[in-house]
């Protein structure tokens, strides 16, 4: 069995009968079952997954109306709601929650008769961007089992890349999809703020966080969105898509389109081997027709430091909520008083979540707030200004996804400051709701570099045709699990 | 720059212990002290836009029920109410 298919031909041999959901998915928990010791990908794996196939093939073979996925193995980063299945955002405090409904992500999916083979581990609570902070262990990026598959949506990416799925669903709220994608040469995609639910993940930064997925190729993605973009009444900041197509007229190529290289995500910090890929790509991208120019956007270099004050702000409250009563660990209430008893639930969760938590209860608080939180909103403002200008200007912006390349596992959990600037590329988009996209685009030393394309508000459609005509200039190696 | 004791003090009233100081209060001085960079980003001016939802936007301010009866999946609740340990012992 090929488990290394896309989405898009996965479909077109079940449909044919060339393949049944059953055979394919007995084939991808076998996988999961000869790699995932040494990967880590999974927190948790459907044992219903072959029955569940199986009815979709007697579906099919009895003629009933078939949902569009066909039975496609699907993971699902654990910040999201599966009903009846647990849901632990990768944290002790969720350890024992069984999610009593669906996210809307999942319900779409369903109806399409996805599978969800597998709940995929991630940063606790989605705070990190290397898998690292997991209380339940670090996922190993399949490149090189000695480096960080990237994250938060770490298990995400590494599903994709190492075939135990076709496509995974993952959250990112500064780069928590694209930086995985980068790591383990995955598509990886944010899209517009808004464009899909929210409803069903648990909640980190609410203001600027999405649902995106990871796939193969950028074919699949578009045919992803397809199935979970537009409005939900459960989620009101979502947008009305118009039930955009974003599969047809994905081929119809850059010539002419503008594009902006983004001057502050190309110098400082930069691995050699990033900036040379990067070049390339930019080169590429002229000989298929595009025009290219440097653009600066001035606050870049104080996005990150922005993105985690507004970040922690938000975590800082909805966290709060894990009071051991309503939600999370339970223990008995004899013996404690509420403080202390509120104060023992806490220490369920891990040492990046905590410092999260003290920081998001210190930077809005009075006497510093002016200072930190609503400087870091007025330089949400003004990058957005900035970015909306650009895009005047410009149909795209350019820059490596991540500045560096994949690292070894260890190397930086003790130095916060030097993990921050590993997002600097990737939180512009989610500050200003901007959609992105991270591409495979080359190998270097056999580790991973993604090229990330930014386009308008709503203009997702036209940044997966951009990307598209990208990834058809790029012949990459297979991943070497 | 802040102090290490106004950390303290946050984690206090945010109910959280502190009891490893390298992790918790030294590890945070370090992030807090990076987001100082934010005093050179000249955006005094800068007016805080906020996104907003028109209120025809929002959905029907109606009960919507729950098949499940999810008090019920508590460890610790009495009828409709959620327990909790009393407020000082």
């Amino acid at each position: 069995m090929n488990l290394k298919i896309s989405a898009l031909d996965y479909i077109q041999e079940v449909k044919t009968g060339n393949i049944s959901a059953e055979d394919f998915v007995a084939a991808t928990i076998e996988r999961i079952q000869s790699v995932d010791d040494k990967l880590h990908a999974f927190l948790s794996v459907n044992d219903k997954a072959i029955d569940q196939a199986r009815e979709i093939d007697k579906k099919i073979k009895s003629g009933q109306k078939v949902g569009d996925c066909f039975g496609m193995p699907i993971s699902i980063k654990d910040n999201m709601c599966i009903k009846d299945s647990k849901t632990t955002c990768a944290s002790k405090m969720l350890e024992d929650f069984v999610a009593p409904y669906d996210a809307t992500v999942i319900t779409e999916l369903k109806q399409q008769d996805a599978i969800f083979i597998g709940k995929a581990n991630m940063d606790e609570f989605a705070m990190g961007l290397t898998t690292e902070f997991s209380a339940y262990g670090p996922s190993k990026n399949p490149w090189n089992l000695d480096y960080v598959p990237g994250g938060s949506s770490g298990g995400s990416a590494v599903s994709v890349s190492a075939f135990e799925c076709i496509a995974s669903l993952g959250s990112d709220t500064g780069g928590s999809v694209r930086n995985p994608a980068s790591f383990c040469s995955t598509v990886g995609y944010k899209p517009t703020y808004g464009l899909i639910s929210r409803y069903g993940l648990i909640s980190y930064a609410n203001s600027i966080e999405q649902i995106g997925p990871f796939t193969r190729t950028v074919k699949d993605t578009a045919f992803m969105l397809n199935l979970i973009a537009g409005l939900d009444p459960n989620d009101n900041t979502t947008v009305d898509n118009k039930n955009e197509d974003y599969l047809s007229g994905i081929d119809v190529g850059i010539e002419g389109k503008k594009i902006g290289i983004i001057k502050e995500m190309m110098g400082e910090g930069i691995a050699p081997e990033v900036l040379s890929a990067t070049k390339d790509a930019i080169a590429k991208l002229e000989g298929l027709g595009a025009i290219c120019e440097e653009i600066s956007l001035d606050m870049v270099k104080y996005s990150v430091a922005a993105y985690y004050t507004i970040t922690a702000t938000e975590a800082g409250s909805n966290l709060a909520r894990y009071d051991n009563l309503r939600y999370g660990y339970d223990f008995p209430l004899e013996g404690y008083e509420f403080n202390s008893y509120i104060s023992k639930a806490r220490r369920k969760f891990g040492p990046e979540v905590t410092r999260r938590m003290i920081i998001g209860g210190f930077v809005p608080s009075a006497g510093h707030a002016g200072k930190y939180f609503l400087k870091a909103l007025k330089v949400k403002s003004k990058l957005t200004k900035e970015i909306n200008e650009a895009f005047q200007k410009f149909d795209f912006l350019i820059a490596p996804t991540v500045p560096i390349l994949p690292f070894k596992i260890g190397e930086k959990i003790d130095d916060p400051i030097s993990l921050f600037l590993v997002d600097i590329n990737t939180v512009t988009a989610n500050l200003t709701g901007k959609p992105a996209i991270s591409i495979p685009y080359s190998i270097s030393n056999g580790l991973p570099i993604g090229i990330q394309l930014i386009a308008d508000s709503m203009n997702d459609k036209s940044l997966l045709q951009a990307a598209y005509a990208l990834e058809q200039t790029v012949q990459l190696p297979e991943v070497p699990i | 720059m802040v102090s290490e004791e106004e950390i303290e003090h946050v984690s206090k009233l945010m109910r959280i212990e502190v009891d490893d100081h390298k992790e918790y209060v030294e590890k945070v001085h370090m992030m807090i002290d990076y987001f100082d960079i934010l005093d050179s980003a000249g955006v005094d001016s800068e007016e805080i836009s906020m996104p907003e939802i028109a209120l025809s936007n929002l959905r029907e301010d109606e009960h919507i029920p729950f098949d499940d009866k999810l008090i019920e999946k508590l460890n610790h609740y009495k009828g409709t109410y959620v327990r909790a340990p009393k407020m000082s012992s």
